[in-house]
């Protein structure tokens, strides 16, 4: 530390500095140039030009004020993860008590975490605010990510304090990477304090492992292998279901005697058909006593079966669809039919099932968002097929614009460049809800719609915000061209509290029938709202009956605060439906459903004859269906072909306008899948079905898309070990010989559908590894393709599940990590009360905040100086210059240190400009005065002058004269030289000036041409000569008078001028 | 060394500091600019703050913050209660001084939005999403509880706002199809149901505010009518006036109204952003405040109410304060 560190200001490139250097160069230089000037002035001038290169060397070198302040902000960080659940109040007394010895300078904050952090108080002074039991509940208690509150308390710290966290967990820390972000708080000179959270537990069963072979032949007894640990000795029932189904296990495995330590279980289970086997193990205790924690005792495994998959066709009409069902059997392929309600828990492992799905004019809302992704994740890593058939419930009629599965068809879902088709209208009402979250979840949602409807369609959010006057078009009714936009404006929306929906939906009625909406075929309210608003006028819901405008009202209050009354009776009049949501995940499925309201313009319900296009496709080969003609259809939804080369359309219907894809379809990433958009059911298609080609057709169609399975006949093994997942595959021929540098190309999804990067690497002979991070419970699926020198060899599948998260492990405090937290940033082990944990100590350095000062320095110092520097020069007169310095010194202090916002600042700035420029007018008028006083003196004592003193002075006359009579005794040899040399030595001696106008002087020569000079009269350059004898003089000095003797002298050099 | 500048720390100015351009010195020109203009500027007196006499609250979860408050009332001479959008019920003294906080006992479905006090000292709560109303003594000890969510009598639909009358009984006013008065015993007993028929041609919508003067007359602030209903006890209409405007004699949504000492009626508009003093004949005396955020301003003020020395306690909901004015 040098001693510089504690100076208020720093600069940032001090190289700059050593222009300060440049200053005694011009010291010198400047005197000399300056030397027109009285030495004040110049002083002056030239200390401030040194003080403008000071200034100069300081800008440039960006100088910095220094601020040090030694108050402490202190985060907590309380773990409220599941490990700890018990402990919550043991925390929260903690903070209580660490509060009250908080310092009135200090503030204080708590972030509480499991998986995320939440910021439960901001850093504030005074203490902790939030009241026992207060704290929200904590969702998501599965994973502890310490690093993560970390990183936000990292975040939130004010800049200008210094700053502490007390972290209070148990250790489990099992996402995120403690320690790396422990050292990042060093680096920023945050001590982390860390109070450890004890538990024992006593009773404890759980799964250790499941596992199940990776692949099994059909037909074959799988062996399951389970190992479950128990802390003492325990009876438990064992239970094991298989694809949903219970397996009826023999008593003996059933009923399972646990010994303390590790207890091994084996099945052998049939395995069923090709396709995923699940298996999921339970355990349960008759004594509830033996266990503590349920969330572990059940474990998941599965494993693939090698042969064909069939093909399923999702529904929602059985009896149509049983005709395309048989029409496949007939052609050998293998499939199922299911409703959508029929599908139960339809996850990626469970849609492995099948070599290819085919939805029969499925709406979007019948799959969840994340089996929308999942069904993408199905076709674009798995390799799978998917077959999209029209209807009047399908494509962008059945709301799945913008859904993930939009991504992997080969159509677009929306019309973006057609030609005339009738819009849809439709406008969002955001009403605020009382909730907590309400008004975010209103504008999820709102967004979410903006999604689902079509970029030609109408669309419009009405709100209460306040200003202009309440109501108000947030994004106004006009075409959604700009989704991305829209939705910005819906994220800053402030929703306010709108008193009635009257006016509101006035303005979207006028909207709808008068304003741009008026020409929209469609035309539809959606209304955001926790009811409590005063409901519409009945008139007003009656022209919405009248104009054929729908109004669904969305209740958004999770059934815990809706007034349902008035939502029920606005949706009910106008037609539209009343939702009540029940929580924020059945939101997403009420919007699809109610975006497909206004896309009803979609659909074509006109009879029209397919045409196929020439050249035959893969899909149709051999088909010659051209030959035969294919039969008429009577309708159709409107999609758009993606603009791809992969697309290839076979089969479109002909307009004027263009022609609209029937038959689409290509290859995506490893799947492939196909839209046909219209349908064969009597409605649409009553010719297709007596069709003699039918079955050949779509048998073809669905053959096309079927996953490709040939297993390469590898062993492969999964585990997983910690956070870390591998699968190893070892690569033998047919002769048991290694298969060396083989590629192997991997596409491995998590539980979220989310891309997993993984790579396999050789690391022995034959031996392949790929590692991955497994950071959430469920199931990894691994989708792996080989190659032996870019020839693919063949595929396999494979994947581990995670059972449940090392959250419900069997833990103890981690508290090794805890003390490496510590010790690694400095922070104390905080193992006592917390009345003597002194967490607000002032034991850090104190905080240095630096902010740039060069621009003050320039405005308010630099240019007043730079001003004063000129005015220095240049006004002549120090009056002036004082006015000027005074009145640069009040501008400064006034608004460059902004003493015009102190008490009395105004007054104090005043008084020291004007103490500042009257000490320099002082040089001024100093002078000034002091001739004024002494002028003044003068005339006071000419009236006292004494008689005695006019004698002393007469004394005085006399002797000077008789001096001035002996130099004339003794002239000087050159009176001419003796004149000029007087001339030259201004101001005269007193002496001489005393008796210049002396007529009695003998030496008259000299006085005259002294009074010669003194009257600038010519001078001559004869030399003086006598001059006639004045008047005899009377009595000299105080009988003649100064003018008489002047009067006199002037008569003189007149008569001189006279002489010829 | 370099003095303060006004960008980088807040300095602490007095509550009238009308500054305009707070963040004056963001650059060099701008600070040149602004401290001249302002030098002139810095004197000008908003347009409307007239009578503002102190200001508190602020946004903020602490003691004496509010986040959205959304109902006043002040005991005759001695405290002020304020409510908020956290359901926390705060009491300040006559100066705006916190004195003490407690929180509603339930606040899931949503939280009050009506106060009163009864003469006897007690807080009247209108628990407006639990469709009841809930009775406090000055400390915050809940006293006792009625009403049930419903329509018929002796429930409530969203109860708004309490009054209390000379004799004791209480009225409560209630919304969203249910717009009523009801009249309760002092025992807090239904008594009877008021104002359940059309006033004036239209049916009271959603009535805010209740207050009742010396004459033993009722005044309602009935906001989505845009008016002023008053009524005698028995439920006959004395006389209506307002309408939809921002003209003197209209209001835009008047959420609460007070009777002033000089017997004038003060309503306050919830989107008129302004406190309106009417004679009792209905007759616009005067208005105070405009939008916006400046002392003297208000933005969407919820209820505002006569407190001790005569003066007016405004409850500024989007501004997150109270202002005091001595009209």
């Amino acid at each position: 530390m040098t001693p510089f560190n504690s100076l208020p200001f720093d600069v940032r490139e001090p190289a700059w500095l050593w222009l300060c250097v440049l200053v005694p160069i011009l010291v010198p230089a400047t005197w000399r140039s300056l030397s027109g000037l009285e030495p004040a002035r110049r002083a002056l001038a030239i200390a401030v030009r040194s003080l403008l290169v000071i200034l100069i060397a300081l800008c440039l070198a960006g100088i910095e004020r220094v601020r040090r302040k030694d108050d402490l902000t202190v985060l907590f960080l309380m773990d409220r993860s599941h490990s700890v659940e018990a402990l919550q109040n043991f925390q929260e007394d903690f903070i209580r008590k660490a509060a009250e010895t908080i310092p009135s300078t200090d503030r204080l904050g708590l972030i509480d975490f499991a998986r995320q952090p939440f910021l439960q108080q901001l850093p504030m002074p005074g203490g902790f605010f939030i009241a026992p039991g207060r704290l929200p509940p904590m969702q998501n208690t599965d994973r502890t990510d310490v690093a993560s509150a970390v990183r936000l308390a990292m975040a939130i710290f004010p800049h200008d304090t210094a700053k502490r966290i007390v972290l209070m967990s148990d250790g489990n820390d099992n996402m995120g990477d403690l320690l790396s972000e422990a050292q990042r708080a060093k680096s920023d000179g945050i001590p982390i304090d860390v109070v450890p959270l004890r538990y024992q537990r006593r009773n404890e069963v759980y799964f250790e492992r499941m596992v199940a072979p990776a692949y099994a032949e059909p037909g074959e007894q799988a062996p399951i292998r389970m190992s479950i640990h128990s802390h003492q000795p325990a009876k438990a029932k064992l239970q094991v279901v298989h694809n949903g189904r219970m397996v009826d296990l023999p008593p003996e495995d059933a009923q399972v005697a646990l010994e303390p330590g590790s207890n091994s279980y084996y099945v052998k289970l049939p395995v069923g058909q090709a396709g995923t086997q699940t298996y999921e193990a339970t355990l349960t205790f008759d004594d509830d006593s033996m266990d503590t924690v349920a969330l572990n005792n059940s474990a998941t495994a599965f494993s693939f079966v090698a042969g064909e998959s069939p093909v399923l066709i999702v529904t929602s009409d059985p009896d149509n669809d049983s005709v395309l069902v048989n029409a496949l059997r007939g052609e050998h392929v293998l499939c199922e039919m299911k409703t959508p309600d029929q599908l139960g828990d339809f996850g990626l492992v469970q849609m492995l099932n099948y070599a290819s799905i085919v939805l029969s004019n499925i709406p979007a809302a019948s799959f969840s968002d994340q089996q929308q992704r999942e069904l993408t994740a199905y076709v674009k890593e798995m390799g799978s097929g998917l077959i999209m058939l029209g209807g009047p419930e399908s494509f962008g009629a059945g709301g799945w614009i913008g859904s993930p599965v939009e991504e992997v068809m080969p159509v677009s879902f929306e019309i973006k460049q057609k030609r005339v088709i009738p819009r849809g209208a439709l406008v969002l009402i955001m009403h605020s809800c009382e909730i907590d979250r309400g008004n975010y979840w209103a504008k999820e949602m709102a967004k979410k719609s903006v999604d689902t409807v079509s970029s030609r369609d109408y669309l419009g959010v009405l709100s209460y915000t306040y200003s202009p006057g309440g109501e108000n078009w947030e994004v106004p009714l006009d075409v959604a061209a700009n989704k991305a936009a829209i939705k910005a404006r819906i994220d800053r929306l402030q929703n306010g509290d709108m008193p009635d929906f009257d006016r509101t939906m006035q303005m979207a009625y006028d909207g709808l029938v008068k304003g741009k909406g008026a020409d929209a075929a469609q035309k539809h309210v959606i209304l955001l709202s926790d009811g409590d608003a005063q409901p519409p006028s009945p008139k007003l819901l009656q022209d919405y009956a009248d104009a054929k405008i729908t109004v669904s009202t969305i209740g958004i209050g999770w059934g815990v605060h809706v007034m349902e009354r008035t939502l029920v009776d606005i949706a009910r009049t106008t037609g539209g439906r009343y939702y009540p949501a029940k929580n924020p995940n059945e939101l997403p499925q009420i919007f699809s459903k109610e975006s497909t309201v206004i896309q009803r313009p979609l659909i074509i319900e006109e009879p029209f004859q397919p045409q196929l296009l020439r050249g035959a496709s893969e899909l149709l080969g051999g088909l010659r269906a051209g030959e035969l003609g294919l039969p008429a259809l009577g309708g159709m939804v409107l999609t758009e072909a993606k603009k791809d080369p992969n697309v290839l359309i076979p089969i479109v219907r002909a307009t004027d306008d263009g022609q609209d894809p029937v038959l689409a379809f290509w290859q995506y990433e490893l799947g492939k899948t196909v839209a046909f958009t219209s349908g064969y059911w009597p409605s649409w298609g009553k010719q297709w079905t007596p069709w003699d080609r039918f079955a050949k057709f779509w048998a073809q169609i669905v053959r096309w898309t079927l996953r490709q399975e040939s297993p390469a006949n590898f062993d492969t093994r999964v585990k997983i070990d910690g956070n870390r997942g591998t699968v190893i595959i070892d690569a033998l021929d047919k002769d048991g010989t290694y298969l060396n540098n083989l590629q192997l190309q991997s596409n491995l999804v998590g539980p979220e559908t989310k891309p997993i990067p993984g790579r396999f690497v050789q690391t022995a002979p034959g031996h392949y590894e790929m590692q991955f991070d497994v950071e959430k419970s469920g199931h990894y699926l691994a989708g792996v393709r080989i190659f032996d020198r870019g020839r693919f060899i063949g595929n396999l599948r494979t994947g581990l599940s995670v059972s449940y998260s090392p959250e419900y492990g069997d833990l103890t405090p981690n508290e090794a990590l805890l003390r490496q937290v510590a010790d690694a940033t400095g922070g104390r082990w905080l193992d006592i009360a917390p009345e003597k944990a002194e967490v607000f100590k002032h034991d850090l350095p104190p905080v240095e905040s630096k902010q740039p000062a060069w621009e003050w320095l320039l405005a308010w110092v630099f240019l007043p100086a730079f001003l004063l520097d000129v005015a220095i020069r240049r006004l002549a007169s120090w009056l002036a210059l004082s006015l000027c310095i005074e009145l640069v010194l009040l501008v400064v202090l006034l608004f460059g240190l902004e003493l015009q916002y102190h008490r009395g600042g105004v007054a104090g700035s005043i008084i020291l400009a004007e103490l500042v420029g009257w000490s320099i007018r002082f040089r001024y008028i100093g002078p000034l005065f002091q001739s004024l006083t002494h002028g003044v003196t003068a005339l006071a004592r000419t009236g006292e002058r004494s008689e005695a003193s006019l004698q002393q002075l007469k004394g005085a006359k006399d002797r000077a004269r008789s001096a001035l009579q002996q130099g004339a005794d003794a002239p000087p040899a050159d009176a001419t030289s003796r004149e000029a040399e007087r001339r030259e030595s201004t101001p005269l001696p007193k002496d001489v000036a005393g008796r210049r106008f002396d007529v009695a002087s003998t030496d008259r020569a000299a006085p005259a041409t002294d009074l010669h000079d003194a009257l600038g009269g010519a001078k001559t350059a004869k030399p003086a000569t006598p001059q006639p004898a004045a008047p005899p003089p009377g009595k000299p000095g105080e009988d003649e008078s100064t003018t008489s003797r002047l009067l006199r002298a002037k008569r003189r050099t007149q008569d001189r001028k006279d002489e010829p | 060394m370099t003095p303060p500048r006004a960008d980088q720390e807040p300095r602490h100015r007095s509550s009238t500091d009308t500054n305009p351009w707070p963040n004056a010195s963001a650059n060099l020109r701008t600070t040149l600019v602004v401290s001249l203009l302002s030098s002139l500027a810095c004197d000008r007196p908003p347009m409307t703050d007239s009578g503002v006499i102190a200001i508190f609250g602020g946004v903020g979860l602490g003691n004496g913050s509010f986040s959205y408050p959304r109902a006043i009332t002040a005991e005759p001479d001695g405290s002020i209660f304020v409510v908020d959008k956290t359901g926390r019920i705060q009491r300040f003294n006559a100066g705006g001084e916190f004195e003490l906080l407690w929180r509603m006992p339930e606040t899931e479905k949503g939280k009050p939005v009506g106060l009163a006090v009864h003469p006897d000292g007690r807080l009247f709560v209108a628990d407006t999403h639990y469709h009841r109303v809930m009775v406090f003594d000055r400390d915050g000890h809940a006293l006792a509880s009625f009403g049930g969510d419903g329509t018929s009598d002796g429930q409530f639909l969203l109860p708004t706002d309490v009054a209390f009358d000379a004799a004791g009984f209480i009225y409560v006013g209630e919304y969203q199809g249910n717009d009523r008065i009801t009249k309760w015993s002092p025992d807090l007993q239904f008594v009877a149901s008021l104002a359940d028929a059309p006033i004036d041609g239209k049916r009271l919508s959603r009535p805010t505010g209740l207050k009742i003067d010396d004459e033993q007359t009722l005044w309602i602030a009935d906001a989505c009518n845009h008016r002023v209903v008053r009524l005698n006890l028995d439920g006959s209409v004395v006389n209506v006036f307002g309408g939809f405007g921002s003209e003197p004699g209209e209001m835009r949504y008047p959420y609460d109204l007070s009777i002033s000492p000089a017997k004038e009626i003060m309503v306050c508009e919830y989107e008129g952003n302004r406190l309106q003093w009417f004679t009792k004949e209905g007759r616009s005396l005067r208005t105070w405040g405009r939008s916006g955020r400046r002392p003297g301003e208000l933005f969407a003020p919820w209820g505002a109410t006569y407190g001790p020395h005569g003066r007016v306690y405004v409850v500024d909901s989007l501004n997150a304060r109270v202002q005091i004015i001595q009209p």
